[in-house]
């Protein structure tokens, strides 16, 4: 029973360094902007199928078909951007409008990948196809390591982009005062589409990260963005380390819902998290406490 | 948010408006005559009215945030699903335990709910919804899961019930004008005049001594009954309920319909549940067309027309005094 417990909360980790990475993309797009982007879960959806697609289309090598869909994932952010969120943007809409904005879009991009693509439950080979690790009794597997190692890696550019170079310094300081940041002549508007930009690769990467462990289909977004939002959410809005550990604590305590309570509760789980930090810590667990 | 309201009134009696009534009457009465398949669209959008005039009140005269209110849409319909067919109760005591139920939800969920702001009120509202879908799913003793439950009988009293198509569908009419009467007397009331307040600015609202909290809370449970009343009637009215009856897609869909007729109006929900019931219908048969063509339409209108058609008079009225 031990074991079982100490393997799912392995997995776990691997699932929820994932919502981690969606829910960095949510505090990118936020820090920048102030907007919740709805849509981060098209975001990474598109990149396990467009993967899928590059390989079994075009014959592309794994590496090369994920750099193509993060590539392309990328730019469809900076599209959305300036399609639906600048017009919004630009009249100065409700928090509210944009969330539902983003929403659509969610829902369009959804439907066109269904009729492209179809209904059918895709996936990705693994990356390293070896049996898995024994370490101390447990089985570990290399898509597991290959997930922490990446979202690492991952996290530690980021913070190097945000505290070393001038485009991430600009991006920061528009975070903390965006007209104050204008007047220093950082191109806002540009930062904003950059953002968008990064929160999308983000998003395509965790989902192609995730694909070989699951499957990818065109409705897998929303779930994905869900957690990411949790993740974000308990780790304080904003917070990009906060929103990684969030979802860590999220993908671990869904892991030991299924175990323990049944694959039921696995969302009702998730859900009760988000409730209770929204009610009870809603600055998240690094904030400070109201 | 505020000015919206006035739209309606300042628009009243301007033919712009008067056109689209008669062309709303001249199309149901055509339908009326024609009978078929669109009588089943027709009910459709009248069920929806219901629903999006309840949403309305929280929205739009309210000023306030909710994606789930498909939550309560499911409480009404399932509550009528499960009470007729396994327990053989009438429809109409089974509609209100549902909408009783839906209430006290309402007041339960409401109360911490109400107290957040900003995307953390529609997280939060969109939470409520996906926990009434899982708990749809999973309990199968109950509801039967995906599988759904079928059967449901169609709505009456006793040994009278509505069953012809036509008889629906004047009798859904007739609720959904309740449904707008009542909104549009809770909107002339001091009950509506202290949710406009709370809108407009919640400071200023509290200094007038509103107390704002009861007021988000009361359009919150109002705003839920009339999603329970619509659930009930969508459930009898097609005779099945399953968990996607009352997914996100019904969520977009009220949302659509709000924006397309006109936010924080009146006569706005019921143009709106009409227009997009009745203009996707050449989608009808490709399902992925239909949520892709409201999606897109839905950013269409955000980003164009933010007020919606009920807000055609006030433009076109604009309009004639700059050229003028």
């Amino acid at each position: 029973m031990f074991n079982l417990v100490a393997q799912s909360v392995l997995s776990g980790i691997g699932i929820g360094a994932v919502y981690g990475l969606i829910g960095i993309g949510f505090c990118v797009i936020y820090n920048a902007s102030g907007i919740v982007n709805f849509a981060q879960g098209a975001f990474v959806m598109l990149g396990g199928m467009l993967t899928n697609a590059g390989m079994t289309k075009l014959g592309l090598p794994l590496p090369l078909a994920a750099i193509g869909a993060i590539l392309i994932v990328a730019i469809s952010g900076v599209v959305l951007e300036r399609i639906v969120v600048r017009p919004l943007w630009n009249r100065g809409s409700t928090m509210f409008v944009m969330i539902l904005a983003t929403l659509a879009a969610q829902i369009v991009v959804e439907r066109i990948t269904q009729i492209l693509a179809g209904d059918q439950p895709r996936t990705l080979p693994v990356f390293t196809d070896l049996p898995p690790l024994r370490l101390f009794g447990f089985a570990i597997n290399f898509q597991f390591l290959w997930i922490l190692g990446c979202s690492a890696l991952v996290i530690v550019l980021l913070g190097l982009f945000f505290s070393s170079t001038r485009t991430g310094k600009a991006m920061r300081a528009c975070s903390i005062n965006r007209d104050a940041a204008a007047l220093q002549g950082i191109p806002v508007s540009r930062m904003l589409a950059l953002a968008f930009a990064l929160s999308a690769a983000l998003g395509a990467f965790a989902g192609i990260l995730i694909t070989p462990t699951q499957y990818t289909a065109f409705n897998v977004g929303v779930p994905f963005a869900i957690s990411g939002f949790i993740a974000a959410i308990v780790g304080g809005f904003g917070r990009p380390l906060g929103a990684f550990a969030g979802g860590i604590l999220l993908g671990v305590a869904q892991a030991l819902a299924i175990v323990l309570l049944g694959a039921a509760f696995k969302n009702v789980a998730a859900l009760s998290i988000l409730l209770l930090f929204l009610f009870v810590r809603p600055t998240g667990l690094l904030g400070s406490a109201k | 948010m505020n000015s919206f309201n006035t739209i309606w009134a300042k628009g009243r009696g301007d033919r712009a408006t008067w056109l689209l009534w008669g062309l709303a009457a001249a199309f149901v009465a055509y339908t009326f005559a024609t009978g078929g398949y669109l009588i089943a669209v027709l009910q459709f959008a009248l069920i929806y009215t219901v629903l999006v005039t309840g949403l309305n009140i929280f929205m739009g005269f309210t000023g306030q945030v909710s994606f789930g209110h498909n939550a309560f849409a499911a409480i009404g319909g399932y509550s009528s699903a499960v009470l007729t067919t396994t327990y053989g109760w009438e429809p109409l005591p089974a509609c209100l335990l549902g909408l009783a139920g839906a209430l006290a939800c309402a007041l339960v969920v409401g109360y911490p709910v109400l107290r957040l702001r900003g995307h953390y009120l529609a997280m939060a509202t969109l939470a409520i919804g996906l926990i009434v879908y899982e708990v749809a799913v999973q309990w199968q003793s109950v509801t039967q899961g995906y599988m759904g439950i079928s059967g449901i009988p169609p709505i009456g009293i006793g040994s009278f019930t509505i069953a012809s198509d036509r008889a629906l569908l004047v009798f859904l009419m007739i609720v959904a004008a309740l449904a707008m009467l009542s909104a549009a007397g809770i909107r002339r009331s001091r009950l509506g005049r202290a949710f406009v307040a709370a809108a407009g600015s919640e400071d200023a609202a509290r200094a007038l001594g509103i107390d704002v909290a009861r007021y988000k809370l009361t359009a919150f449970m109002i705003s839920a009954a009339y999603a329970a009343i619509a659930g009930s009637l969508f459930v009898h009215a097609v005779g099945f309920v399953s968990p996607e009856v009352f997914g996100l897609p019904m969520v977009v869909m009220s949302f659509t319909m709000l924006y397309v007729g006109g936010i924080g109006t009146i006569a706005g929900p019921a143009l709106g549940a009409i227009i997009i019931s009745v203009l996707p219908e050449s989608f009808r048969t490709f399902k992925d067309y239909q949520d892709l063509a409201y999606g897109a339409a839905l950013i269409v209108i955000l980003i164009y027309a933010p007020r919606g058609l009920a807000s055609l008079p006030e433009l076109s009225a604009r309009w004639r005094r700059r050229s003028a």
